[in-house]
């Protein structure tokens, strides 16, 4: 497979984390806009593993051991893969 | 607590909130510091001093968690000022202990390179690490150490675990970083912060890959579980309810037996100075003004003490955040969010600690409106009087649990009512996204718990025994002079400076339902509410020949001139209604105007809410007479 086509793959496959799967592990792939500068500070990286525990208003996640409370506006922000 | 001394060495505990910093700061100094589990339990800088292996006493500075040293509110401004140097009257720290929970060290690694930059000595503590292992994470402190180019201590500062290595590391001359380290440091200066911070944070990334390795993603099983019950939308307010509840049943339920105790103790004090001394005014005195005064607000000392044993195991729990985390759509109809909800916490048991902990709030308008709302969070002051005006409504335990209930229910939607609207007239402002961490559940420090405990008792005790005994006299003294003489057909209370104060102020509270002796108390308890008590019971006391009875039924008993009770269903709820709503605490004024740098704000809450409680008593007895 092309780098091409591996890369076109990636991006089909990117959401949001409000939009993930609960349950599934994911890896985060960007952190868009402003606000996203304070998910930074608190240790959210692109790169990073992160687990969804549940959705709603506020969406609850795992990362690096730390579970973490976040607005579903602030996870519309949060772009993610899923992880094999 | 201050420990300051210039000639000290000063170190200084930083890291993000909630990795163990004042447990550390605890375990190094001996202090007993307010520990929790959950962020923003540390709102101000705390000091204290350790001694070195190597005999050098050294000063412990204990700072507010924070994130980053760019601050987003106000506790984080003073751990980022005191680092940069630019806090008053301050030097910066000598040697800066970088306290990291070594659970999540791959999210801490841009904090500990920020530190690392500010040039100032670095030790990196890895906390928690008995908890990490079990979690599985696996570190390699000797790469952690070779590329952050500062030393690297692992301990468990709960069990005292790793302690002695830590302080065998924090010898003089404190050393600074390796000196790669440093060219790097002086090569990030010369770039633009932007990409300055994303090299960091590459560099944070590279240095995580490496040292850190994670069998998963967090072992989080035994957590989830309870979380599952404790953040469901509907079971978990099932189950915060039923924790309320439970408190509030408690403290009716096992709090009979230690008063009984209490009042035994009491009453057995007042037959000795009976027996010991001759019939006079001295004994009036110390029987009914001393006596009389401090029992009827010691009695309670238990319900305190099992209200702060209760704040005490939910705080060390890690439940206080998934109660905030519940709150945040109920905070959010008052235009706050779950931020707000911690601070209005630390309200029920006193608003002084409540109003510091808003600092924690990163937006300026929101801790506004929580700081002028969070009073009418009822505190531990106002237990007494509810304790002993709520078994006069009803005489069944669960009933009684019902009223507590509502009386702290009540004043926490008036407070959120009343923030929305101060939200609406404050405007706008930069709203910033809800974000928590849920910290891991943890058996809370059953030794820190019974520490906290006596020193709240200690507190309440001390209290009784200096500014309630004080009013207490005063309040005996002006009820019993002068002495009615022996041909008036007037009582001693009519005739007394209180009795006539209360005929004054009579007709200003008679439309709430209380006589004379009720307003004087009422008045009287704006020094400090439990006196209400104290001043009702020395009030009874001074008339009651026999001091047989209990307060509550020398309550039950009084009249009015035309014979009706004076404690009706009225009258009572008009009075709980009031305690609920008059802020009557001039120290919370003061710390009010401190945080808001207004008189104005301090003393238009002072007097508005004081105003609210009246018009709120007069409307509930009105409308209680007319049913």
């Amino acid at each position: 497979m092309s780098l091409l086509n591996a890369h076109s793959i990636e991006i089909d496959s990117a959401l949001t984390l409000s939009q993930a799967e609960v349950g599934c592990e994911f890896q985060i792939k960007a952190l868009s806009s402003q606000v996203c500068q304070q998910l930074r500070e608190i240790g959210f990286c692109e790169e990073m593993r992160i687990r969804k525990i549940s959705n709603g208003r506020n969406l609850i996640c795992t990362l690096c051991g730390t579970r973490l409370a976040l607005s579903k506006k602030l996870a519309e922000h949060i772009t993610v893969a899923p992880l094999n | 607590m201050s420990v300051s001394d210039e000639t000290l060495p000063r170190v200084a505990l930083v890291g993000f909130p909630n990795v163990g910093k004042t447990t550390l700061f605890n375990a190094l100094t001996g202090s007993n510091q307010k520990i929790g589990n959950f962020t923003g339990v540390t709102v101000s800088k705390v000091t204290g001093s350790f001694y070195t292996p190597h005999g050098q006493k050294m000063e412990l500075i204990d700072l507010p968690g924070t994130y980053s040293l760019s601050p987003k509110s106000d506790d984080e401004l003073v751990t980022s000022q005191t680092l940069i140097g630019t806090q008053e009257n301050e030097s910066k720290p000598d040697l800066i202990l970088c306290v990291t929970d070594a659970k999540s060290l791959e999210r801490q690694l841009h904090l500990v390179h920020q530190i690392i930059d500010t040039k100032i000595p670095v030790v990196l503590v890895l906390n928690m690490v008995d908890e990490a292992e079990k979690s599985g994470v696996r570190f390699a402190p000797d790469i952690l150490s070779d590329e952050l180019g500062i030393p690297v201590v692992p301990c468990q500062a709960n069990s005292k675990k790793g302690l002695t290595e830590l302080k065998q590391s924090i010898r003089l001359p404190f050393p600074h970083c390796s000196k790669n380290i440093i060219s790097e440091i002086n090569s990030l200066q010369d770039l633009e912060n932007k990409e300055a911070e994303e090299k960091r944070l590459s560099r944070a990334k590279m240095i995580g890959k490496e040292s850190i390795r994670r069998e998963t993603n967090g072992n989080m099983k035994w957590n989830d579980r309870i979380d599952a019950v404790a953040l469901h939308p509907f079971f978990g307010w099932v189950l915060l309810a039923s924790i309320m509840f439970g408190i509030f049943w408690s403290i009716f339920k096992y709090a009979g037996y230690p008063m009984d105790w209490i009042e035994g103790l009491f009453g057995l004090l007042s037959d000795k100075v009976t027996q010991l001394m001759p019939a006079g005014v001295l004994r009036d005195l110390i029987i009914d003004g001393m006596i009389g005064g401090v029992g009827g607000v010691v009695v309670f000392l238990p319900q305190i003490l099992i209200l702060f044993f209760f704040i005490a195991l939910l705080e060390g729990s890690g439940y206080l955040s998934r109660a905030a985390f519940l709150m945040d759509r109920v905070m959010g109809t008052a235009k706050l969010s779950g931020k707000s909800f911690l601070p209005m916490l630390s309200g029920y048991a006193c608003a002084i600690p409540g109003i510091m902990a808003t600092r924690s709030i990163p937006s300026a308008k929101e801790r506004l409106a929580t700081m002028m709302v969070l009073p009418w969070t009822s505190c531990s002051a106002r237990l007494p009087v509810y304790l002993l005006l709520v078994p006069l409504l009803l005489s069944n335990l669960n009933h009684q649990t019902w009223v507590m209930f509502g009386i702290y229910a009540l004043g926490t939607i008036t407070a959120l009512i009343a923030a929305r609207l101060l939200r609406s007239r404050f405007g706008e402002d930069d709203t910033v996204p809800f974000m928590l961490e849920l910290p891991p559940y943890r058996w809370p420090d059953l030794s820190f718990v019974w520490r906290h405990v006596a020193e709240k008792g200690m507190a309440f005790l001390k209290k009784a025994g200096t500014l309630i005994l004080g009013i207490s006299i005063l309040l005996w003294a002006l009820e019993s002079f002068p002495k009615v003489p022996e041909e008036s057909e007037m009582s001693q209370h009519e005739y007394s400076l209180l009795g006539r104060a209360g005929n004054f102020i009579e007709p200003v509270v008679k439309p709430l339902g209380w006589d004379g002796r009720i307003g004087t108390a009422v008045l009287a308890s704006f020094a400090a509410r439990e006196v209400f008590n104290s001043s009702m019971s020395v009030s009874y006391a001074v008339e009651d020949e026999e001091d047989s009875e209990t307060l509550r039924n020398r309550l039950q008993a009084a009249k009015w001139p035309d014979g009706r009770p004076v404690f009706t269903l009225a009258s009572i709820l008009s009075l709980l209604v009031f305690y609920i709503y008059a802020l009557q605490c001039l120290p919370t004024t003061a710390v009010v105007k401190g945080e808001t740098k207004s008189w104005k704000l301090a003393l238009g809450q002072l007097f508005g809410m004081s105003f609210f409680a009246y018009i709120a008593a007069f409307l509930t007895f009105q409308i209680v007479s007319l049913l």
